[in-house]
């Protein structure tokens, strides 16, 4: 093909779809540090008001502290289970194998705002609504597939043989566990932790259905965007977008220099 | 290593608690939304039933059925629209792209994923609106204002904000696997470039097309926050709907029935594409 | 002889509708070294996985000093196990590695790292005793590896085909390492591998298996100069099988007509029908090569065909009467005086005492 001129073209077509992808990122950095209350070009004057706004809100420092409890603990569970059932798909083959998988990894194809429903339906069923650990018990659910497929990914990558040479060792099932499969797993264990405490942090449909009063940060965003244009939620939007990326860049971080350091 | 009739707790403590934990917390909670779909709703108090008085109402109701309608179409629309403006990128990165270069365009599309899509969402409002960004760079081209909020353009921009990087990225590895060894010998036997995308590239990567637009049709048709603050909800679309019946009416039976025929249509359209799919190519057996 | 360390007592092992090992009658000796060799599918690493404990019998016992093994489990056996992929705990150092097992045990700390940098030292390997065993090379590896099982203090050691990995100079130098290994400490080895070389140059016993039985047990001489049947013969090489039919014999030899001739071998243990078809093996190295004809008691006369040098050793390929293919196995040194162009033909001669009689299956 006509190489030069092609790839001109391409690599234009390319840095435009980045723009696009990237534009309400950037725009949403770089409004929340300008004075306009509604934002456009040309900018208004530098300015930190919505940032000092947002920190003098005690509402948002709740919502804050809800949205740090929910999604560590929602990391926390997300990983055990996914690690468990890992593990099981790893060592195990057994009948309704299948149906078994299908029961942890199902929950992300089904649309947020119809477990958002069944969820507030069912939890207020049980009594459990409106409450912090009602968002959890959602979340968990939610992230606990992404949680299985990075630590799957990763005893994929382990020698069949270690968890056996730990037996032969002298190692019950439970010591080779401790001593072999946790060791080994540690790092996706941790870019799982990163990766589902940040989905869990960024998750406002399911939230804002269960949650009654306990507004985490995404719900505040909801609402403050359904009043008005108000430049606090880019300052919010900022801040949330910091949070997850460093999990994010911390999860690849670990994940992918374990990998390159077991390999070499 | 144990007998086979003796109870493995080792084997157990990893299997059970999963187990028990997604039927309690997910297997119910759909389970019961289905139930609710038959409960009634009296003096603003659901009350358990099994009357098939819901579905008769949402199903007869012809603003139901243009909800149904039109969600179909837009998220449709800007599936197919996501897939083919991923597709140059992706064929760039594919086969023009170094693979370290390629990794990183994965990876620089992924972080969208975890950043606040309804930040996004409200930072694509103020772009788009009458005197937003765009609006005010075309003016000094001399163009507009262009009404784009509150359009199906908004909606479809909102939609894209959620699939475009996910289109862009599957579609990208999908060509990467592409043996290229098969791509140079059509272009060796005098296949013309657009030729040898129609008749070696797409052919080959069927599966892992057809898949990612069902991944792109999964999000758009489920999402609420698109049509409602870019497209501006006149024309609702079935999470809307949902999320108006269940916080404002209290109807959670009648929003339990638009969440079961959005279910059933995703079924549907997941197993014909996957279908589509996995169809063996003509000729083979 | 003392009671044996393992017995297996018409052992069988089937993974569903595949029979891996079938119907095994073995013992294994304190003190042994013994090479269980085959191609790959043959039963002989399911054989080492059934001592370690990570597969339980179908049918038959397996016992160890007398006590019955079927259902014990893997980690309260002391069977240690040196894997073909090593299996080193790639987190850990080469110390820790070695000090797992002890850690399994419940030794103490203090000891633990005093027994591991022992081997460490014993293996030469202590210098990277604290590096991380992902940097060592496939012989540092490899001694880790062995020294990870010998710290237990086994009275046996598995071995599954570890220097498979390894390139051909540390295959030898491992086998010497192996074999030292073995002679000081006294303990049995049993030796999984596919490669005759390991087999014969290391075992005091080599079992041979295809596809599930043994097919014969014996000494590495025993196995290569009086092979037990077609698929030994066939499998050791070297071998020249020649088949025909039994015409009669005394204790001093059997006469078999062939289509080469009448030869004479040695009178198997099970006599023989005249009538009844038969096979029986000439080593390559043990026949003769000239161009008149020799004064042994086989002789036959083949149309060079090829050689092929390896080292100072040549192999000739010839062709007898009827197609019949010959190895000719010897020292350049020896071919001095003969003519060697293709088409030559040759005498070529092997005695009795030479030619063994192969049972049929």
């Amino acid at each position: 093909m006509h190489g030069r001129g092609l790839n001109i073209i391409l690599g234009v077509y390319v840095a435009l779809i980045f723009t696009f992808v990237f534009a309400p990122i950037f725009f949403s950095l770089v409004f929340s540090f300008n004075s306009q209350r509604f934002p456009t070009i040309p900018l208004g004057e530098f300015s930190t008001e919505w940032y000092a706004k947002i920190l003098s809100d005690p509402d948002i420092w709740q919502a804050v502290r809800n949205s740090v409890i929910v999604s560590t603990t929602t990391a926390i569970l997300a990983t055990t289970l996914g690690f468990c059932t890992a593990y099981t798909d790893f060592r195990y083959n057994f009948r309704f194998k299948g149906p078994y998988l299908a029961l942890i990894l199902l929950p992300p194809t089904i649309p947020l705002i119809i477990m958002a429903l069944a969820m507030l339906a069912w939890l207020s069923r049980l009594g459990l609504s409106g409450q912090l650990w009602s968002i959890i018990m959602a979340h968990s659910v939610l992230t606990a597939p992404f949680a299985m497929a990075i630590i799957r990914l990763r005893l994929h990558q382990m020698d069949p043989d270690l968890e056996a040479a730990a037996w032969n060792l002298g190692g019950t099932e439970w010591q080779a566990m401790r001593h072999v499969i946790v060791p080994f797993c540690m790092p996706a264990i941790i870019s799982s932790l990163c990766l589902t405490a940040a989905v869990s942090f960024d998750e406002f449909a399911v939230a804002w259905f269960v949650s009654g009063l306990n507004k985490t940060v995404p719900i505040v965003i909801l609402e403050i965007v359904q009043g008005n244009i108000d430049p606090q939620v880019n300052a919010i939007g900022t801040f949330v977008f910091l949070t997850s990326i460093s999990l994010v860049v911390a999860a690849q971080v670990i994940f992918i220099s374990r990998q390159i350091k077991s390999h070499s | 290593m144990s007998t086979k009739h003796k109870i493995d707790l080792y084997a157990l403590t990893w299997r059970l608690p999963i187990i028990l934990w997604q039927l309690i917390f997910f297997v119910g909670p759909v389970v019961f939304m289905i139930a609710i779909s038959f409960f009634v709703v009296k003096n603003y108090r659901m009350t358990e039933a099994f009357e098939f008085v819901n579905w008769q109402r949402m199903l007869t109701r012809g603003y139901f059925w243009d909800s149904y309608w039109y969600t179909l179409f837009i998220a449709s629309l800007s599936a197919a629209i996501a897939m083919m403006l991923a597709f140059p990128a992706a064929w760039a990165l594919a086969f023009r792209a170094s693979e370290n270069l390629r990794r990183w365009a994965v990876f620089l599309l992924i972080i969208p994923f975890f950043t606040s899509y309804l930040v996004r969402t409200f930072s694509w409002y103020v772009i788009l609106a009458e005197s937003g960004v765009l609006n005010a760079m075309l003016g000094y081209v001399g163009l507009g204002p262009f009404k784009m909020l509150n359009t199906h353009f908004g909606t479809v921009v909102g939609y894209l904000t959620l699939t475009l990087p996910l289109a862009v990225i599957l579609q990208t590895v999908t060509m990467a696997n592409i043996d290229k060894t098969l791509v140079e010998a059509a272009r060796n036997l005098g296949c013309k470039p657009l030729s040898t995308i129609w008749r070696v590239v797409l052919p080959l990567s069927k599966t892992g097309f057809v898949v990612t637009a069902l991944f792109c049709f999964i999000l758009a048709f489920g999402d609420f926050v698109a049509p409602f603050y870019l497209g501006g909800s006149q024309e609702p679309t079935l999470p809307i709907l949902i999320l108006d019946t269940t916080k404002s009416g209290q109807q959670w039976p009648r929003a339990a029935v638009v969440a079961i025929m959005m279910m059933l249509t995703l079924f549907a359209v997941a197993f014909t594409a996957i279908m589509l799919a996995y169809r063996k190519p003509k000729g083979a057996r | 002889m003392t009671e044996p360390l393992v017995t297996f007592r018409n052992v069988e092992k089937r993974f569903g509708d595949f029979v891996a090992v079938r119907n095994m009658v073995l013992d294994i000796h304190e003190g042994e070294f013994l090479a269980i060799m085959g191609s790959s599918g043959c039963g002989k690493t399911t054989t080492l996985r059934m001592l370690a404990g990570l597969e339980a019998p179908t049918a038959g016992e397996i016992r160890m000093a007398g006590r019955l093994m079927n259902d014990v489990k893997p980690h309260e056996r002391d069977t240690p196990l040196v894997w073909q992929s090593l299996a080193l705990f790639p987190f850990l150092t080469a110390r820790e590695n070695v000090e797992f097992g002890l850690k399994m045990r419940g030794v103490g700390a203090a000891e633990r790292k005093r027994r591991a940098l022992d081997w460490l030292d014993r293996m030469q390997i202590a210098d990277f005793a604290e590096r991380n065993v992902a940097t060592l090379s496939g012989g540092q590896k490899q001694r880790v590896a062995l020294a990870r099982s010998l710290v237990m203090e086994p009275k046996m050691l598995l071995l599954d085909e570890p220097l498979s990995a390894l390139d051909a100079n540390l295959v030898i130098r491992m086998q010497g390492v192996l074999t030292k290994l073995q002679k000081e400490l006294g303990i049995t080895f049993v030796y999984v591998t596919h490669s005759q070389s390991e087999a014969f140059a290391m075992a005091d016993r080599v079992v041979i298996m295809s596809q599930g039985d043994i097919a014969q047990v014996g000494s590495p001489k025993d196995i290569y100069r009086t092979p037990a049947n077609r698929f030994v013969a066939e499998f050791v090489g070297r071998n020249n099988i020649l088949s025909g039919k039994v015409l009669g014999g005394d204790a001093k030899g059997m006469q078999i007509a062939t289509p080469q001739g009448t030869f004479t071998a040695q009178t198997p243990q099970t006599p023989l029908a005249p009538g009844q078809s038969v096979s029986f093996a000439v080593s390559a190295d043990l026949l003769t090569l000239s161009e008149t004809a020799p004064d042994t008691v086989n002789k036959a006369q083949a149309t060079l065909i090829s050689e092929e040098f390896i080292g100072s050793l040549v192999t000739l390929f010839l062709e007898g009467a009827d197609g019949m293919e010959f190895k000719v196995q010897m020292q350049e040194r020896a071919l001095m005086d003969l003519d060697l162009s293709p088409g030559t033909t040759l005498w070529l001669g092997w005695d009795a005492a030479n030619a063994s009689i192969l049972s049929e299956g």
